[in-house]
């Protein structure tokens, strides 16, 4: 008789413990109070979708105007930011490839750290740098813009601590993959007579495609649930043009007075079925072409 | 072999449970204090607290600064595990948690301590914790939008006269128009809505009529509209400029931030400053829009009476030592302490001096007031940079407030 083995629950147990913990049960549950009047205090009360009507069509409706401004400015986020936080990285990587570029390694590092740096701590750095009285951009470019308070300024200091922040991630990743590219192909085609861009298109994009659409999904994503940045940078002005939908998510269910957690719940549930569907077309559409 | 591995691993797994369920454990002797004081002011906390365990009480406090704790109390009283013995909130947090009963009154912690009493407080810091006749508080400070002035700049332009009542008005304001060097300004725009909040205040207006929200009105309108004119006369600093930074450097008169700001200030080297009210519109009258952080009791079932009486105890201590936290640049409750002489080296004291000034620390206690205080918030740069229609913005921040009273009002409490 076989003798049964236990090794594998306990590999995978902690994960899927930590997964039903962390994960699952909060989204189920998110999802329910969206379908509730909820104070956080109180017991949800089921409401069935009244919260979702009033988001998506109560035009007169405080929490219409909101979510779909912050979807707005989400969006402008995304489309801005993804692009750059894609090809950007690339081209560092690529770049960091040259025979002629020395300490490798510590260029990588001073680009990688920034993405280690608190929001808080960075933000107040760039603040500083943008400020016109005491900032770089003032005494020494001689800007005579008050940033954080002016289109486009304002979306201009949020992609650049965004970009600032988050190249060195997905430049390990192009870095480790172009490293796993055969030296052969280089060679090979090298000798054929290939220029570097040719060599960059034909052999480097087609070998890391995986990575490119993995990065593009996740950087999709995260681009989504952006934060951080426009709070501190902007706090969502000038006349909430930088307003992005967390905060509105963040202000509904923890911000002044009473919770509304019911209503926030459901906008963070539409949020999360937008970027379920941008994720699962960039997949569908990249894995297609690289077939 | 693998069996060892196997039960290794087990054993490991389960002393992490224990271990972690060790650390939710509450001593029964220890009366658990959480307080949203970050920075600074957690440090001051922490020698309060201290000084008092130093006493050796029969109930020592451990003090928690708990950041993002409103959040983390709606966790705990929705879970009942984990509830602090004590916290201290926020003024506009009162009417909200007695509504949906998280509050438990503070009268059965404090009746063996007979000093803990509205006569020994200041007024409107201890009534602000009474709901329907029931004391639900005991408060530690008000903190208050204060206006700093630069003694220098005053001095330059021959304007220390603006000081002379105490008030100083739009009008004195306004009266430098065109005097100031390039890159000086009269004001700055720190703590805007709280700013505004006065202005209602002063123009006798309120943020609510007969318990409905009050934004759009002729006052709240009147209250833009005056501070408006000091940023259309090119007086206020810069939409976008840190104007706290700005008083900071020595280029702005006046700056309308906190009294627990004058720590910082004090740290600049060469800022010649001083304290005085918000501006006003009006000489007659001044607010000073305020808030206090209270001593509240969270509803908790497992919390003794000997340990209630242990809160009573160190509430006590408190109240009668409680100088450190003027240090915080906050204006203290307990009226032993701002009698003392010693609060007169404090900065704040100035709030302190006469009945006047301590009618002018303005708390709001409308039970929606965090809602009003949030469109305000939100809008009033917009505002009062003209960057917005005014009578349109008014429509739409009434709007935002009511449809947040009504979303809450669905609400049933537990």
């Amino acid at each position: 008789m076989k003798k049964r083995s236990f090794a594998p629950v306990f590999f995978v147990g902690p994960h899927l413990i930590l997964f039903l913990i962390f994960i699952l049960i909060p989204t189920v549950y998110g999802i329910y109070a969206s379908f509730t009047h909820w104070n956080l205090m109180n017991n949800p009360e089921w409401i069935g979708l009244s919260n979702y009507k009033t988001i998506l069509f109560d035009e007169t409706s405080t929490f219409y105007n909101q979510f779909f401004n912050g979807l707005k400015n989400t969006l402008i986020f995304v489309v801005i930011s993804v692009p750059l936080l894609i090809v950007i990285p690339l081209l560092v990587a690529v770049a960091l490839e040259h025979k002629q570029i020395k300490l490798k390694g510590t260029i990588q590092a001073i680009i990688y750290i920034p993405g280690l740096i608190s929001i808080s701590a960075a933000a107040l750095i760039w603040l500083l740098i943008f400020n016109k009285q005491l900032g770089i951009t003032g005494n020494v470019f001689h800007s005579q813009v008050a940033w954080a308070a002016n289109q486009p300024y304002a979306w201009i200091i949020i992609f650049v601590i965004s970009v600032w922040g988050g190249v060195g991630g997905n430049m390990i990743i192009y870095r480790a993959s172009i490293a796993g590219v055969s030296k052969d192909l280089y060679e090979s085609a090298e000798m054929d007579g290939a220029g570097s861009v040719k060599r960059f298109f034909s052999i480097t994009l087609p070998s890391i495609r995986f990575p490119l659409i993995y990065t593009f999904v996740m950087t999709t994503a995260a681009s989504f649930n952006v934060f951080g940045q426009p709070l501190m940078m902007t706090d969502g002005g000038p006349r909430q043009t930088t307003h992005v939908l967390m905060m509105y998510i963040r202000q509904l269910a923890f911000g002044h007075g009473e919770s509304i957690a019911g209503m926030a719940s459901a906008m963070a549930v539409l949020l999360g079925l937008v970027i379920l569907v941008v994720s699962a077309l960039q997949y569908y559409v990249m894995s297609r072409n690289s077939n | 072999m693998k069996k060892n591995w196997i039960v290794s691993l087990l054993t490991v797994f389960i002393v992490s449970i224990m271990l972690s369920a060790c650390s939710n454990g509450e001593d029964k002797n220890t009366i658990t204090f959480w307080t949203p004081l970050t920075g600074d002011d957690g440090a001051y906390m922490d020698q309060i607290v201290k000084s008092y365990n130093e006493t050796n009480p029969e109930f020592k406090v451990k003090h928690v600064v708990t950041a993002d704790m409103y959040t983390k109390i709606s966790t705990v009283l929705n879970s009942g595990k984990g509830i602090p013995d004590l916290a201290i909130i926020h003024a506009d947090r009162v009417p909200g948690y007695v509504k949906q009963g998280a509050l438990e009154p503070i009268e059965t912690a404090i009746s063996g301590q007979p000093e803990i009493k509205e006569e020994n407080y200041l007024p409107q810091a201890w009534s602000t914790g009474n709901i329907g006749g029931t004391q639900y508080t005991v408060p530690l400070d008000i903190h208050a939008n204060t206006m700093y002035y630069n003694k220098d700049l005053l001095k330059k332009y021959s304007v220390e006269s603006f000081l002379d009542d105490n008030v100083v008005t739009i009008d004195e304001m306004l009266s430098l128009q065109g005097k100031l060097d390039e890159g000086q300004y009269v004001v700055n725009d720190a703590l805007l809505g709280w700013v505004i909040l006065a202005q209602v205040q002063d123009l006798g207006g309120d943020i609510q009529e007969n318990g409905k929200p009050a934004v759009d009105t002729p006052v709240m309108k009147q209250a833009f509209e005056n501070v408006k004119k000091i940023a259309d006369a090119g007086l206020m600093t810069p939409f976008g400029e840190d104007g706290y930074l700005m008083f900071q450097s020595g280029n702005v008169l006046f700056s309308t931030d906190g009294t627990w700001t004058s720590t910082a200030h004090a740290a600049v080297e060469g800022l010649n400053f001083g304290v005085t009210n918000i501006y006003s519109p009006t000489p007659d009258k001044f607010t000073n829009r305020a808030s206090s952080h209270l001593f509240a009791m969270l509803g908790n079932e497992k919390r003794t009476n000997e340990k209630e009486a242990g809160i009573g105890a160190f509430l006590e201590y408190v109240r009668e030592n409680s100088m450190e936290w003027a240090k915080a640049g906050q204006i203290v409750a307990s009226k032993q302490v701002i009698e003392n002489p010693e609060f007169q080296n404090y900065m704040q004291s100035f709030f302190t001096a006469n009945q006047q000034e301590i009618d002018s620390l303005y708390i709001y206690t409308y039970e929606y007031y965090p809602y009003v205080a949030e469109a305000v918030d939100t809008y009033c740069a917009d505002i009062v940079r003209g960057n917005v229609d005014l009578d349109e913005t008014l429509k739409t921040m009434q709007k935002f407030v009511e449809d947040k009273i009504a979303e809450s009002s669905k609400t049933t409490t537990n």
